[in-house]
């Protein structure tokens, strides 16, 4: 196997479903596997893309039903490694510096993210499509900065817990075509029920798909599915891909259909043809 | 054809002092001026919103690339022809990539001939094979205008009216070589709705600046490569539909991808419909693809009209490429750094404010930096805080 050298940065960016009503009724259904299982999967399976190679980076993003947090890196701290300005993160057990700061960033972080928001309303829907938004960017300006003759690669593992929300539609759309471009991989890694919309996503840009059997193993599947990169990926027997259904929704009646007609003005899919369109005439 | 005045030609202007543009501080050192002006470079990319204006979505484009004599210049590096071709074949790509639904064909020019490159299609990969192959080929002779156009008029006029038509002339002789009254042929393209753009490699021509004011195109001579690839990325926009361009529902298929494989019971091997003609070599037996919901032809790739019964099969992405053209993200309102008190970060790639100007989305209050905004406008299309807020678009 190649070894990546000083000029290759790998930068992985973790983006984590954290919706709290989703979460709530799973600690009532499962409650040997709850949040904070979760993050410490998620935490296992950072801690383990940055000793890949020293001049990995990675960056979590929690996805609320109100905003997208930055868990890691933190907005204060300058540089990529931490200083240890504080006596309190140098821990006991020897561990990498960095990774005892990681975790303990991320840990404050989601706790004061779960505390100072509450669920207003009917918003229940988690905003990944937003989450998605500021990863790219957060790559982008990553890509910008760094020195001369480095060349960055990166892809965004989404883990994903409550249900599509089908109003996102557009958004996500935009979101997948920018990555595309930028040839930046969207994986997802889903708990709970199957999602057409990251299907769509793996699909158009490469990445993998996959639905857990089981939860509680989250920190396995992840270490074995999605730690590795796209280089590494073709040598390995990874979980076959899944059937996408590309067929789109009539704006009438939202059934999938085969045959269908298209506005020529504003793209808008109908069932049945008529002489006017009903969104733009 | 004279009543539309002139606009003034540059030397008819008074002096611009542009020395005065860079001023020294005290130091006596341009870092500030040179700063403003890469900063003034960085936003020279003008998004103009074409607010409620239709855009003709369905484009068929027909390239006409001038492969005479004057081509073998060697201003542009390493000769016209060599780079006017890579940068056709990068603006095919990109034509694609945001106009899934739309087709392409390329002419070519010289002896005062016009021949046909390739045809009208709607996939990318047979123009780039041509437009490389192409590179061999000599330069010769004089353009003719007038056959290149009547050429192209040929194929457009057939085409559906919901369809924008559209030439884009890439004209580098000083001269057209012309069997008859090119003025008539103007009349014939502005009847036919046919709207020529050229983009000129040596200077301005007269007969094309009355050819693209009465068809509504657009006229511009290039200062160097760079500019030349601004021009053609100019074109790759939807550019706004006349108003007498009808609107209808087109008929189109959406198929399904199914993946056979060999332990399925009723997985069959079969052919591709599209590799039937190639010469590409390979046996184009595979078990999985696309087919037709109407007449169950097989093929491998989308975009494509079926052979076999004539309907458009496209998939929901490729549609949804379009979107971002009809609802256009407004621009930002760019703002002093000094005058902004709140937070000294990004708001969507959390790094710090340096920059002499911050942009504030109208809709959601929210404060970008200037790559940030760049790239919102450019690639992302979306605000990435609106769509925290608001739920739909």
């Amino acid at each position: 196997m190649v070894m990546a050298s000083e000029d290759e940065v790998s930068l992985l960016v973790i983006v984590v479903d954290v919706n709290p009503i989703w979460w709530g009724q799973q600690a009532n259904r499962e409650p040997q596997f709850t949040l904070s299982k979760c993050l410490d999967a998620v935490m296992v399976m950072g801690n383990s893309h940055l000793v890949m190679t020293r001049t990995n980076k990675l960056a979590i993003i929690a996805s609320h039903c109100q905003e997208s947090h930055f868990l890691y890196p933190c907005k204060l701290w300058k540089s990529g490694d931490g200083h240890g300005d504080d006596n309190a993160s140098t821990s006991g057990d020897g561990k990498y510096e960095l990774l005892s700061v990681a975790n303990d960033f991320i840990a404050e972080e989601i706790k004061n993210l779960m505390s100072r928001t509450e669920v207003k309303g009917n918003q229940t829907d988690t905003l990944l499509a937003g989450s998605l938004a500021k990863a790219l960017c957060y790559i982008h300006r990553v890509a910008k900065e760094l020195e001369a003759g480095q060349e960055i690669k990166s892809r965004i593992l989404v883990v994903k817990a409550a249900e599509d929300c089908a109003l996102q539609y557009m958004n996500f759309m935009n979101v997948i075509f920018a990555a595309q471009k930028q040839s930046i991989l969207i994986d997802a890694c889903v708990l709970d029920s199957d999602s057409g919309l990251l299907q769509q996503a793996c699909d158009i840009t490469g990445g993998l798909y996959l639905k857990i059997p089981q939860k509680i193993a989250l920190a396995q599947y992840l270490l074995w599915v999605f730690l590795p990169d796209s280089d590494q990926r073709s040598q390995l027997v990874l979980p076959p891909p899944v059937h996408v259904d590309y067929r789109a929704a009539c704006f009438c009646h939202r059934n999938l259909i085969e045959i269908g007609y298209v506005c020529s003005v504003c793209l808008s899919i109908f069932c049945n043809f008529s002489p006017i369109c009903t969104t733009c005439e | 054809m004279d009543e539309e005045p002139e606009r003034a030609k540059r030397w008819e202007g008074g002096y611009e002092r542009t020395w005065e543009i860079l001023k020294e501080d005290e130091s006596g050192s341009l870092k500030a001026t040179v700063e403003e002006i890469l900063f003034q470079a960085k936003r020279k990319r003008v998004f103009e919103s074409h607010g409620q204006v239709r855009l003709g979505m369905m484009r068929h484009l027909y390239v006409v690339i001038d492969t005479s004599r004057t081509m073998e210049d060697q201003d542009l590096k390493p000769n016209r022809l060599t780079s006017t071709l890579k940068l056709v074949e990068y603006f095919v790509e990109e034509y694609f990539d945001q106009n899934p639904i739309s087709q392409v064909g390329i002419i070519t020019t010289k002896n005062k001939r016009a021949e046909k490159l390739t045809d009208l299609a709607g996939n990318p990969k047979k123009h780039i094979d041509a437009l490389k192959k192409a590179k061999d080929s000599t330069c010769g002779g004089e353009p003719s205008l007038y056959n290149s156009l009547s050429l192209a008029m040929q194929t457009l006029k057939h085409m559906p009216g919901h369809s924008s038509r559209e030439v884009l002339i890439i004209f580098s002789s000083l001269t057209t070589c012309d069997p008859a009254n090119i003025y008539e042929l103007v009349k014939t393209l502005k009847a036919l709705k046919i709207r020529v753009s050229v983009i000129g490699l040596s200077a301005e021509v007269r007969v094309c600046t009355v050819l693209t004011r009465e068809t509504g195109g657009s006229y511009h001579v290039i200062l160097d490569e760079s500019h030349f690839r601004e021009l053609l990325m100019f074109h790759v926009k939807p550019p706004p539909a006349t108003t007498t361009s009808e609107c209808s529902l087109i008929r189109m298929g959406f198929p399904q991808h199914t993946i056979a494989s060999l332990s399925d019971q009723d997985a069959k091997p079969s052919f591709s419909q599209a590799h039937l003609d190639s010469t590409s070599g390979g046996p184009g037996l595979s078990m999985g693809g696309y087919f037709c919901p109407q007449c169950q032809a097989k093929y491998t790739e989308l975009p494509v009209e079926c052979k076999v019964c004539g309907l458009t099969l496209v998939s929901a992405p490729h549609l949804a490429r379009s979107f971002h053209h009809l609802f256009p993200l407004e621009a930002f309102q760019e703002s002093p750094l000094l005058l902004h008190h709140r937070e000294r970060f990004c708001e969507a790639c959390q790094g710090e404010l340096k920059d002499k100007s911050v942009f504030t989305c109208l809709s959601c209050s929210s404060v970008f930096c200037v790559e940030c905004d760049l790239f919102i406008h450019d690639t992302l299309h979306c605000c990435p805080s609106c769509i925290h807020s608001r739920s739909a678009p």
